[in-house]
């Protein structure tokens, strides 16, 4: 009898039941995650792996710690021991696990089908078969000089092997390229200081900076360790605050936290910077130095170069007069984007400056030169151009560089590689070049391959594959060195390493002997692998004034166009996109540009005067024609640069390099000239003038922030100098008369709980680079949603600097709130602000209370926490939230392949019609508890730090126990300068904001 | 009760013959006009359904306006719903006689008004596959709603207004269903079997006793009592999902009485552009007079001139209360991006109805049905502007932004008022429009009788 018993009958009534039910329910179908059958060595799931590495999304050189969970890198950050960058990461470096996941990708090699002119996938054995027999019968013909090997300007083995390749080859012909090179820099230290190196700047120990237009807050040499120096000295502390002139004509991100900014008409730096050095000179400030240099500056008179500089005299006479001064001043030279046709001796009049000042040896020391490639100049380009239209380029391989995108049309790159026999393209993404390949041969990214970068002397920073390759790509290294062996013969004699690995040791075998000579290789080798390489100090190395300065001629450098050409045009390093590298990044495309808030697009920077002129606002098209191109751009209408200037980023144009990058924006290089430096022959890009006039057309241009005025309602504040110094004194006071905003915050928690998670933000710190969103982005899965949305307001940052163009206030406030005697500008004011907004975790927060389903609530740790699960999405809690940084899932956005891989397994991956907000890294708070509470202790202070602060270059941010009062977030909440945003709604933030300090010209 | 003979001119018989006659079989213009409501309400699912699988993000609300057409369609219904109540328990109470003839119809559109109105706050959630997470229903996790928050006053309110109103209706609706029963005896045909039996079975055994006419006065005079607060209740709680806020241009203590001027001044409206097709159709003219629109009229302007005292009374605060985020708000709302739906709302509103002070105008229907379009209008840019603009500028100027509907949204908006009107059509053939009852007593007590236009009043 096979009769149902009834026991089994409700079995399988309750068992089809709750199935039915959690079919019903499902999302999607549940996924078994397998356990390893064999587990690896070293890997345990759920904790992850670090990696010590070297980001090489610019030359900088930063080492990273690459945080692999089961197999995979799902973040980057800073290597705390790392010379360069002390485990801080700017945007771009947090955006290289997109480089690495990147669905556009070159997934194989490929080779140009002459029938159809398309790609076809081949496989590396033909590939490399192939290309060695093309090479092979180049040499065999005794043409090996026909074979042209464009590179990056990498320092390191890569560069060794890439010039011992091309020499056992034959050909002389390897040509470096760096889009932003700093060889008018160098070749002025040669003239000046009979030095030709690039000298380490010391940002923190200089009072006083004078930049004439170096972006080194976001592109310029060495970002990173140049924001965290900056910070250190130009942030209220210790009762001091360093001052920033920024002396230039557009005011670029770095120039947007400067104290004062002075806008000289461009191609005008040399000229202040002799000026100031004659006054400098003449006030007997430069002491014996000035002897020497006092007939070179003696013409520049004040009166002389105000009027060629479009300021006052007096301005340059009272820049002069704190510089010879400031107890350490340091000046610093143009940046790239304002390198003129006489940019050597620009950067030699600043030298000059620094010399007068007596700050060589002091804020400028040679010795810890910075290291980078030396690319070839405008005549070895020109040069490769007519070799290539002359057919004497009959093989031109590239690597790691996109000349087509990053260097001016002008030179006609792009039509004479028509010529080309064959061109070969090593890179990992179809770019601007690799699109005209007849062959690629797609490199690991840098988080694939081994190799090192040498940013400095005396650090040489290693880097290790973190993941098995995601796609068939191959090491460079190792297919130069299997074409070699191909090849045979005497090129596979010399080049006879079986792989770039054992390459690569064998390269670090001096370094072995100058770092550890007593420990074996083996030893030095396992421990520069996992500190991620070695590096010792320097010693600084005195320098003389050199003669050779005394010939230099500070001609005014001429620029490109005539009377009807009014506008000179400067195209500046994108600080999210650098040249270009950095455009196929979802993360850096919805990175709001850190001066206008523009995602997605380019745009031309324009002086309201200038605009009005024109009868054009933001949004409208402008034709740019300079004498060498035109092209269409939308205005952006701001008082950034000034009204003879206009400026456009580089970055976008690109026609290819993915989804995300191809057909977006414009490449202003197309309206350069072939223009150089006079003296050392690099690419000079401040070089024309352009016409602008409207289209009448309209674009859609994004600008993610709502309004940058604050309308006096005290949510960014800035406070001068004196003011500060007496807050700080009188902090007490200033708890005393607002003590449940600042202090009883940190009640806001479980009586028994220890803690009270808070944060403190200095805004005189911050200098609104936007690594911290970046890093948001990949520590909490936050999805990229597209400029189309973006229009409509639905980015999904967390967290988003809001920049509010302020009012210095000059008596000393207190703390938060439209308190009694508050005084409201309602004007805007020019003092820039930057301010991190994110979730508050308020005490008494909005969003709790009207949420119908408590899918929001406090938690005992004094967390504003959300439950996705429970989520219905009333949207309610947004409408209540006065900070307004909570964001709703629109859609199910994606993670395309391999993009996916990229995601934190400890944060949830929120599905569409859910709230989310900033969770404070709520997955790291966890996991330090859960580490604290297995040792038997409570958290201790500095054990928690979220993705933001980990990354901030400038230590703006500060997170901790309010509870704790001796923890630094308590100690800064208690800071005569700490308010709360909106804190008169008393919703008692977690969030502690110091208030920026500005420095006047007379304080100090 | 006593036994009263009717006035000349109309008999009883013939009350009951105008009104029940208007229940025959429909012609072409009805099954036509039902195809077109049903066709919109079908596009109108789809919208939703596409809204659904796609996301939230196919309407347009977004950071920071979060809520947008669905939240104002679900306060102008809400608002809607109102003066049937209104019309019903509050002029029943103050022994009203015009209220007799529009009651029913008022009360009816109540009724689906508020299933209208119920309708949004699921189609604006995120995930409305779990809507059930905001009813108190028992369950293992002991999760409850939160009770502190508007939404759920939402819930209750809105729920016990569409209970206490049905009943109210239904109670009402008795005395008239008896007479339909009754007079299908006398009719032969399997469809009069049917509506002798469905009309009998809703009409709960109705004898007409004077023991159940006694019962029934009492019961319908009790239920007019409960629901009288809920006027006041409902569109309160609906008010405060703003006011409980801490936006600024929500965050205000006017919000209640303001927005039950409103919703009773919208509602007035509706069942002036209601009745005035309603009685043409059904040819009810002689029940439907100058005299009720007149009324109705007055009851227009008075609120009209509560709404238009309460905008002016919320700028005069805005400006008095020194708040500058207020003020911002409030001065934005008249002149930023969203001036032109405020100068609608103005218009419309508060200037228009301004015509209802000529007793000429509000006795004249064609006039009166188009001052009541335009208040429907405005009502409906009243909710939009409140929301919209408000959530659009608040505290943080970074994070301004704009709000635009999309398709999906006017699409689900127009099926709103496809289903709303479905429903009403549905009604206008199946259940006496006007109340038997009711227009018999008013006749009897001398109050009014058919086709009296009541010049003098």
């Amino acid at each position: 009898m096979s009769e149902i018993k009834r026991r089994d009958f409700l079995k399988i009534l309750g068992l089809s039941g709750a199935g039915t039910g959690l079919v019903g329910c499902a999302q999607e179908p549940a996924k078994k995650l397998i356990p390893y059958l064999v587990q690896p060595e070293e890997i345990i799931p759920g904790i992850p792996n670090w990696y010590a590495s070297v980001c090489r999304e610019c030359p900088a050189g930063c080492g990273v710690h690459v945080k692999v969970r089961e197999g995979r890198p799902i973040k980057v950050e800073g290597n705390p021991d790392h010379p360069v960058n002390a485990g801080r990461l700017c945007a771009r470096g947090q955006a290289s696990l997109q480089g690495l996941y990147n669905p556009d990708r070159i997934a194989s090699p490929m080779r140009r089908v002459a029938e159809t002119g398309e790609f076809a996938p081949i496989s590396w054995e033909e590939a490399e078969a192939f290309l060695a027999e093309r090479i092979q019968a180049l040499r065999q013909a005794g043409r090996a000089d026909r074979l042209h090997f464009l590179t990056d300007a990498a320092a390191g083995s890569s560069e060794r092997l890439f010039a011992a390749w091309m020499e056992a080859l034959g050909s002389p012909n390897r040509l470096i390229f760096e889009s932003f090179d700093l060889e008018p820099l160098r070749e002025a230290n040669r003239l000046t200081f009979g030095t030709a190196e690039i000298p380490s700047y010391e940002l923190d120990r200089a009072d006083l900076i004078v930049s004439f237009g170096a972006g080194f807050l976001e592109t310029w040499s060495s970002p990173v360790q140049y924001a965290r120096q900056f910070s250190r000295s130009h942030s209220f502390g210790d009762g001091r605050k360093g001052r920033f002139i920024h002396v230039s004509p557009r005011r670029s991100l770095t120039g947007s936290n400067a104290d004062q900014w002075v806008p000289i008409r461009p191609a005008s730096a040399m000229l202040v910077a002799l000026a100031m050095t004659r006054e400098l000179v003449a006030d007997g400030h430069a002491g014996a130095r000035g002897a020497a240099i006092r007939p070179l500056v003696e013409p520049f008179t004040p009166e002389r170069v105000a009027e060629a500089a479009g300021i006052e005299a007096e301005t340059v006479s009272q820049l002069a007069r704190e510089f010879a001064e400031s107890p350490a001043s340091l000046a610093l030279p143009p940046g790239v984007e304002l390198a003129d046709r006489n940019a050597t001796a620009t950067h030699v009049a600043v030298n000059l400056l620094n010399y007068a000042a007596g700050n060589v040896g002091r804020t400028v020391r040679f010795g810890p030169n910075l290291r980078r490639g030396r690319p070839a100049g405008v005549e070895r380009l020109q040069a490769l151009v007519t070799a290539m239209n002359g057919g004497a380029a009959e093989i031109v391989l590239v690597h790691g560089v996109d000349p087509i995108h990053t260097l001016p049309s002008a030179f006609g790159l792009s039509e004479a590689l028509e010529n080309v026999g064959l061109l070969v393209s090593f890179a990992s993404y179809m770019d601007e070049t690799a699109a005209r390949a007849d062959l690629i041969l797609p490199d690991h990214t840098p988080l694939e391959s081994w190799g090192d970068h040498s940013p400095a002397v005396g650090v040489h920073g290693l880097q290790q594959p973190t993941i098995n390759p995601v796609f068939d790509s191959k090491h460079t290294g190792d297919v130069l060195l299997s074409l070699a062996a191909r090849m045979g013969g005497d090129m596979a004699e010399r080049l006879a390493w079986p792989n770039f690995n054992s390459y690569l040791q064998e390269s670090w075998q001096t370094i072995h002997q100058e770092f550890a000579p007593s420990q074996s290789f083996e030893q030095f080798w396992r421990a520069a692998v996992s500190r991620g390489g070695v590096w010792r100090e320097v010693a600084a190395q005195p320098v003389t004034l050199s003669r050779a300065v005394g010939g230099v001629e500070f001609d005014v450098p001429t620029l490109d166009g005539d009377a009807t050409t009014p506008y000179t045009l400067i195209t500046y390093p994108s600080p999210n996109l650098y040249d270009g590298r950095s455009a196929n990044r979802p993360w850096l495309q919805e990175l709001p540009d850190p001066v206008t808030k523009i995602v997605w697009n380019s745009w031309i920077e324009i002086h309201p005067d200038a605009a009005s002129q024109l009868g054009v606002q933001t949004g409208d098209v402008l034709t740019v024609t300079s004498p060498s191109g035109r092209l269409d751009v939308a205005a952006f209408v701001h008082e950034g640069v000034r009204a003879d200037t206009v400026a456009i980023p580089l970055g976008q144009g690109h026609e290819h390099f993915g989804r995300w990058a191809s057909g977006r924006g414009v490449n202003p290089l197309s309206l350069l000239p072939v223009a150089k430096d006079a003296t050392t022959g690099s690419p000079a890009r401040l070089a024309t003038r352009v016409a602008l006039s409207a289209t009448g057309g309209r674009s859609r241009l994004v600008v993610v922030q709502g309004s940058d005025d604050d309308q006096g309602r005290e949510i960014a504040e800035v406070v001068s100098l004196a003011a500060a110094l007496e807050a700080e004194e009188h902090a007490h006071v200033a708890i005393e008369r607002e003590p449940d905003a600042l202090v009883e915050s940190a009640q806001d928690a479980d009586p028994k709980s220890p803690y009270r998670w808070g944060m403190a933000i200095d805004l005189s710190s911050c200098i609104g680079c936007s690594a911290c969103v970046t890093a948001c982005y990949a520590e909490n899965n936050i999805p990229v949603v597209g400029e189309e949305n973006c229009a409509q307001g639905r980015e999904m940052a967390w967290l988003r600097i809001e920049s509010y163009y302020e009012h210095v206030v000059e008596e000393n406030g207190h703390g938060g709130g439209h308190g009694e005697g508050a005084v409201h500008d309602e004007s805007k004011g020019s003092h820039v602000v930057h301010l991190p907004m994110m979730c508050q975790h308020c005490g008494n927060a909005p969003c709790e209370p009207v949420c119908p389903v408590y899918a929001t609530y406090h938690n005992p740790e004094g967390l504003n926490v959300q439950v996705y699960n429970r989520c219905v999405g009333t949207r309610y809690c947004s409408n209540n939230c006065p900070y307004k940084v909570r964001r709703f899932e629109w859609f199910d956005f994606e993670f395309p392949y391999p993009l996916n891989l990229q995601l934190n397994p400890d944060v949830t991956v929120r599905q569409k019609g859910v709230m989310e907000k900033c969770t404070f890294c709520v997955q790291r708070i966890m996991s330090a508890r859960s580490d604290a509470n297995a040792r038997g202790r409570d958290v201790a202070d500095g054990e928690v730090v979220p993705a933001c602060a980990q990354t901030c270059p400038a230590e703006a941010i500060v997170f901790g126990n309010l509870r704790d009062s001796n923890s630094r977030v308590s100690k800064l909440a208690r800071s005569g300068r700490a308010y709360h945003v909106l804190g008169e709604l008393n919703t008692r933030p977690a969030v502690t904001y110091l208030k920026e300090v500005a420095r006047g010209h007379e304080e100090g | 009760m006593a036994t009263v003979s009717p006035p000349a001119r109309t008999s009883f018989g013939r009350v009951s013959r105008d009104i029940i006659g208007a229940l025959w079989e429909p012609d072409w213009r009805y099954r036509v006009m039902m195809l077109v409501l049903i066709a919109v309400l079908g596009w109108a699912g789809y919208a939703w359904v596409y809204q659904i699988k796609v996301g939230m993000g196919t309407a347009g609300i977004t950071h920071p306006v979060m809520w947008g057409v669905y939240i104002t369609n679900f306060v102008f219904w809400v608002g809607i719903a109102h003066s049937g109540t209104l019309i019903s328990a509050i002029l029943y109470l103050l022994r009203s006689g015009w209220r007799t003839t529009i009651n029913r119809a008022a009360e009816a559109m109540t009724i689906f008004a508020v299933m209208t109105a119920g309708l949004f706050p699921l189609i604006h959630l995120g995930r409305v596959w779990y809507f059930y997470f905001l009813a108190p229903y028992p369950n293992q996790r002991l999760l409850w709603p939160n009770f502190r928050s508007p939404l759920i006053w939402d819930f209750f309110a809105i729920s016990t207004y569409f209970t206490i109103s049905l009943l109210f209706w239904y109670s009402g609706l008795i005395p008239d269903l008896a007479t339909i029963r009754d007079r299908m005896k006398g009719l032969t045909g399997r469809m009069a079997r049917f509506k002798e039996r469905a009309y009998g079975l809703l009409s709960l055994g109705w004898q007409g006793s004077d023991s159940q006419w006694r019962n029934y006065r009492r019961a319908y005079l009790y239920m007019a009592a409960i629901a009288t607060p809920l006027v006041l209740s409902v569109h309160s709680v609906v008010s405060w999902d703003f006011a409980m806020a801490i936006t600024p241009g929500w965050h205000s203590t006017i919000f209640a009485p303001y927005f039950v001027a409103g919703a009773i001044f919208s509602g007035i409206a509706m069942v002036i552009t209601l009745s005035v097709p309603f009685r043409w159709a059904l040819g009810l003219e002689d029940y439907i007079t100058e005299y009720h629109y007149d009324n109705m009229g007055k009851l227009l302007l008075l609120t009209s001139l509560i709404v238009g005292y309460a905008y002016v009374a919320e700028y005069f605060m805005a400006w008095y209360s020194g708040d500058p985020v207020e003020w911002e708000s409030f001065a934005w709302r008249a002149t930023g991006d969203y001036a032109g739906p405020f100068a609608i709302m103005m218009t419309c509103n508060v200037l228009i109805p301004l015509l209802c002070f000529s007793r000429k105008i509000r006795r004249n229907i064609t006039a009166i049905f188009i001052i009541s379009l335009f208040v429907n209008i405005g009502m409906w840019y009243e909710r939009f502007v409140i929301i919209v603009s408000a959530l659009a500028h608040e505290f943080e100027p970074a994070a301004w932004g704009l709000y635009k509907p999309t398709w999906v949204e006017l699409s689900i908006t127009a099926g709103s008022f496809a289903w709303f009107l479905f429903w009403f059509m549905l009604f206008a053939k199946t259940l006496p429009a006007i109340s038997i009852t009711e227009v018999k007593e008013s006749m009897a007590e001398g109050v009014w009788s058919p086709g009296d236009k009541k010049e003098d009043s």
